[in-house]
C-alpha cells in the first residue's frame, strides 16, 4: 500500500471497496495488527500498530472483532463453544460466558442453534456465528472481510444489516467488499482502493465500479 | 481467581484433549521417551549400586602394619601409640600371632589340617588401623601409610588402595559413558518430542489461527502444546520405572554372577523414592523443553 491516509471515526461504519488485489485486506489485516508496515504509522484504539510489540498484539485483538468470507469456524466444536472461544480466551467464567453467548446469539437469531455444529448449518448461520463470535466481546472495532462473499443475495443482507447493527451501537465497522450494490445500498462512507493506493472517499457510498 | 480457573481448565482440557486426539503419534512418542528412560535408569541404577558398594566397603578400609617378631608388649603399645597419633587413623587392634594363625585356619577351612605340619607359627602379629569416615579414601589411606613408613618395629604396610582406587577408575568410566548415552539419548528424545508437538501444531492450526484472532496470549496459545509435551514425559517416566522394576525383579536374578563381580555380593537395590521422582521429573522435563524447542520462533500473526 502507498500513500494512504485515512481516519475512522467511533461508531463509523466504511465501506473499503475496489478490484481483486487492491488491497482490501491488506488494509484489514494491518489494522488487527496481522501484517506491520514497512514504513508510515497506523494508530488503532491508541496504538501504533508499527511499534506494537508481539506480546501487545493479544490485548489489541480483544478489543477488535475479525470477520471472514470462508467463516473460519471450528467444526469439532459447537455453536456455542465456537463463539465462547472469544471469552475463553480472555478467562471470562464460563457461566458469564454462557449468558454472554446466549445474547448474541440471541440477539443475531441463532439461540436455537447453539449446540449443533458449524457443518450442520447454512452458510447465512455460519456467518452469524462468526458474526457472535466477533461481537461477543462488544469489540470496538468490527472488521469484515468480504463478510457476504460466500452468501446467496437474500443472506448477503440480512447479514449486511446485523454487521450495520453494530455501528448504531457505537462500534466503528469497516467492511471490506467488492459489491458495489451493496455499498450503494447502505449510503454509508466508501473508500476506493486500487493497486494499493486510495482512488476515491465518498460519505455516501457513491463510488465508481 | 476465578479467570485464572477458566484459563487452568482451558488448558488442561485442550492438552488431554490434544494427547487423545492422536493417540498413535502420543503412545509412540511415550514409548521412545521411555525406553530412552529406562536405558539411563538403567545405568544410574548399576552405578548407584556400586557406589553403595563402595560406601558400604569403605567402612571396612583399612590399614594393616605387620610387625617385626620379637617384638616386646610394651614395644607394639608404643606402636599403638604411634599409630594413634597419625592424622586418619580412629583405632588401632592388635591382632597377635596366634590370633593371625587362628584367623587363616578359618579361612582356610577343611584345608587346615596341612597347617598341623608347621612346627612354628610362620605368620606374623599386626596391627589393624581402621579410619575416620573422612579419611577412607585411597589418598587417606595413602597418606596413613606414608606416615607408617620406615616405623621401627613394622616390616610391612597392606591396605586396599589399589583396590579402591581401580573400582574408583571403572566408576568413573561408568559415569562417563552414562553422561554420554544420557546426554545421546536426551538429545533424540527432545527431537522426537519436538517433532510430536510440531505434528500436534500442525493438526491444530486452524484453531490456533482462530485462537491468534480473537486475541489469544502465546502462553494462552502454547500452554496445552508445553502441558502436552510435559505429560508425555511424565508417563514416560512412569511407563520407564515400571520397565525397570520389571526388569529388577524379573530378569536380574538371572545374571547372579555378573552381579557378585560387579556388586561384590551386596544385594542390589531398587530406586529410593527420591531417585524415582527425580527419573519421573526428568521425564517431564525432557518432554515440556521438546515441546518448548518446537514452538519457538512462532510468528506474528
Amino acid at each position: 500500500m502507498r500513500d494512504v491516509s485515512l481516519r475512522f471515526g467511533k461508531g463509523e461504519f466504511v465501506f473499503l471497496t475496489g478490484p481483486s488485489g487492491a488491497g482490501k485486506t491488506t488494509l484489514l489485516r494491518l489494522l488487527f495488527a496481522a501484517e506491520q508496515p514497512s514504513e508510515g504509522q497506523i494508530v488503532v484504539l491508541g496504538r501504533n500498530i508499527a511499534r506494537l510489540r508481539a506480546s501487545a498484539i493479544p490485548a489489541l485483538r480483544r478489543r477488535v472483532g475479525v470477520v471472514f468470507q470462508d467463516f473460519k469456524l471450528l467444526q469439532r466444536r459447537t455453536v456455542e463453544e465456537n463463539v465462547a472461544l472469544a471469552l475463553e480466551v480472555v478467562g471470562t467464567p464460563r457461566r458469564e460466558a454462557r449468558a454472554k453467548v446466549f445474547a448474541v446469539l440471541k440477539q443475531l437469531g441463532l439461540q436455537h442453534r447453539r449446540y449443533h455444529h458449524p457443518l450442520s448449518l447454512s452458510g447465512g448461520e455460519q456467518q452469524r456465528v462468526a458474526l457472535a463470535r466477533a461481537l461477543v466481546n462488544e469489540p470496538e472495532i468490527l472488521l469484515a472481510d468480504e463478510p457476504t462473499g460466500n452468501l446467496d443475495p437474500g443472506l448477503t443482507l440480512e447479514i449486511m444489516d446485523l454487521i450495520a447493527s453494530a455501528a448504531t451501537r457505537g462500534t466503528t465497522v469497516i467492511v471490506a467488499t467488492h459489491e458495489l450494490e451493496i455499498v450503494r445500498r447502505y449510503g454509508k462512507r466508501a473508500v476506493r482502493l486500487e493497486a494499493g493506493c486510495v482512488t476515491e472517499d465518498s460519505l455516501d457510498g457513491r463510488v465508481r465500479a | 481467581m476465578s479467570r485464572l480457573r477458566v484459563r487452568l481448565g482451558y488448558l488442561v482440557r485442550t492438552s488431554l484433549s490434544g494427547l487423545r486426539t492422536s493417540p498413535v503419534t502420543t503412545a509412540v512418542s511415550v514409548v521412545t521417551i521411555g525406553v530412552s528412560l529406562v536405558l539411563v535408569g538403567a545405568f544410574a541404577l548399576l552405578l548407584a549400586n556400586m557406589e553403595e558398594l563402595l560406601g558400604r566397603f569403605g567402612d571396612d578400609l583399612q590399614v594393616t602394619a605387620y610387625l617385626a617378631d620379637g617384638l616386646t608388649p610394651e614395644q607394639i603399645q608404643e606402636l599403638v601409640r604411634i599409630a594413634h597419633m597419625v592424622e586418619g587413623v580412629q583405632g588401632a587392634r592388635i591382632v597377635s600371632k596366634r590370633e593371625a594363625l587362628e584367623r587363616f585356619r578359618a579361612g582356610v577351612g577343611r584345608g587346615s589340617a596341612l597347617l598341623e605340619g608347621l612346627g612354628e607359627n610362620p605368620l606374623p602379629a599386626s596391627l589393624e588401623l581402621t579410619l575416620a569416615p573422612q579419611h577412607r579414601s585411597p589418598a587417606g589411606m595413602a597418606r596413613v601409610v606414608g606416615s607408617l613408613q620406615g616405623l621401627a618395629g613394622v616390616t610391612e604396610l597392606a591396605s586396599g588402595q589399589d583396590w579402591v582406587e581401580g573400582y574408583l577408575r571403572a566408576l568413573a568410566l561408568l559415569r562417563g559413558i552414562g553422561w554420554g548415552l544420557g546426554l545421546i539419548l536426551a538429545l533424540a528424545t527432545l527431537l522426537i518430542v519436538a517433532n510430536t508437538i510440531r505434528l500436534a501444531v500442525f493438526a491444530r492450526r486452524d484453531e490456533l489461527e482462530i485462537l491468534a484472532l480473537v486475541g489469544a496470549s502465546r502462553a494462552f496459545v502454547n500452554g496445552p502444546f508445553l502441558l502436552e509435551g510435559l505429560l508425555q514425559g511424565a508417563f514416560a517416566g512412569v511407563l520407564a520405572l515400571a520397565l525397570l522394576y520389571a526388569l529388577f525383579r524379573l530378569v536380574l536374578p538371572g545374571f547372579e554372577f555378573g552381579l557378585e563381580l560387579l556388586l561384590g555380593g551386596v544385594a542390589p537395590r531398587f530406586f529410593a523414592p527420591q531417585e524415582m521422582a527425580a527419573l519421573l521429573t526428568g521425564g517431564a522435563a525432557l518432554g515440556l523443553v521438546g515441546s518448548a524447542a518446537a514452538l519457538a520462533g512462532g510468528g506474528r500473526a
